[in-house]
């Protein structure tokens, strides 16, 4: 891709490549799976757990509560907004070459948080725990794949911070 | 000095009242960038003010964000779960 540019009215674009586009929607897809399916459920996979973390460190009954109040609303806001992701993906996916991908501020807003949530769950399958990385005897084929994603994913969420800043 | 019934209503009023922080945790996935960005955006922080609040996030693995009830505290929790940082609430006191 090109990096994000400001692109009038609050809103920034960027080129993509067909390939990239579909792996972005692929990877919001995958997460958004997990989030349906975990809903109404106890948090039990790690990274729902990152997702959807303990709000009182020290207090089990206290995060139940918080999250029998909070755990529906924020899972419905962040399918929606890997729903966003994907939809402003589609036409970049399918297009026989580079075509640009225009975020309004609701995009923005969703790529944002999006782009974290499928962080976030890459980073809890290849176990990044610590600042810096990887586990190491982690270096078979799919991990190094999935660490190559996981940085670039990081760039794409750079880039379009940064075109914010202007 | 004895305690009158006005002044243990007065310190169970205060212990109610007992301000709650928000904490923004360090996390190794999180742009310092993106968590600068959050700050300013959500909190209203100028661009110093986040800035500091993000390294202290980043070197000393925790940054308190703001003060105020259990409540307040509360949604101040869920944006930013709903932002992906990683945020509790805690007494001040604590």
């Amino acid at each position: 891709m090109r990096a994000f540019e400001p692109a009038g009215d609050g809103a920034v674009s960027a080129l993509f490549e067909p390939v990239e586009a579909a792996l972005l929607a692929q990877l919001a897809s995958q997460v958004a799976g997990l989030l349906a399916e975990q809903r109404g459920g106890a948090a039990a996979d790690l990274a729902i757990l990152r997702l959807l973390p303990d709000a009182y460190p020290d207090d089990p009954a206290a995060s139940a509560e918080f999250r029998r109040f909070t755990a529906d609303e924020l899972t419905e806001k962040k399918l929606r907004n890997a729903r966003i992701l994907i939809a402003d993906c589609a036409g970049a996916a399918d297009a026989d070459g580079p075509s640009t991908i225009r975020l309004d501020a609701a995009s923005i807003g969703a790529w944002l948080r999006s782009l974290t949530d499928v962080r976030l769950v890459l980073a809890t399958r290849l176990g990044i725990t610590e600042d810096g990385g990887l586990r190491p005897d982690d270096d078979d084929e799919e991990s190094l794949m999935l660490t190559d994603v996981y940085d670039w994913l990081g760039f794409v969420q750079d880039c379009l911070v940064s075109a914010l800043e202007d | 000095m004895t305690l009158t019934s006005e002044s243990v209503d007065t310190s169970a009023q205060a212990a109610l009242d007992s301000p709650w922080v928000t904490i923004v945790w360090n996390d190794p996935v999180n742009l310092m960038s993106y968590v600068a960005w959050v700050f300013r955006s959500y909190f209203g922080f100028d661009r110093e003010e986040a800035e500091i609040r993000m390294l202290r996030v980043h070197n000393d693995g925790r940054a308190v964000v703001a003060t105020g009830s259990r409540e307040e505290m509360e949604r101040h929790v869920e944006a930013m779960h709903d932002f992906g940082l990683w945020a509790t609430l805690t007494k001040a006191d604590a």
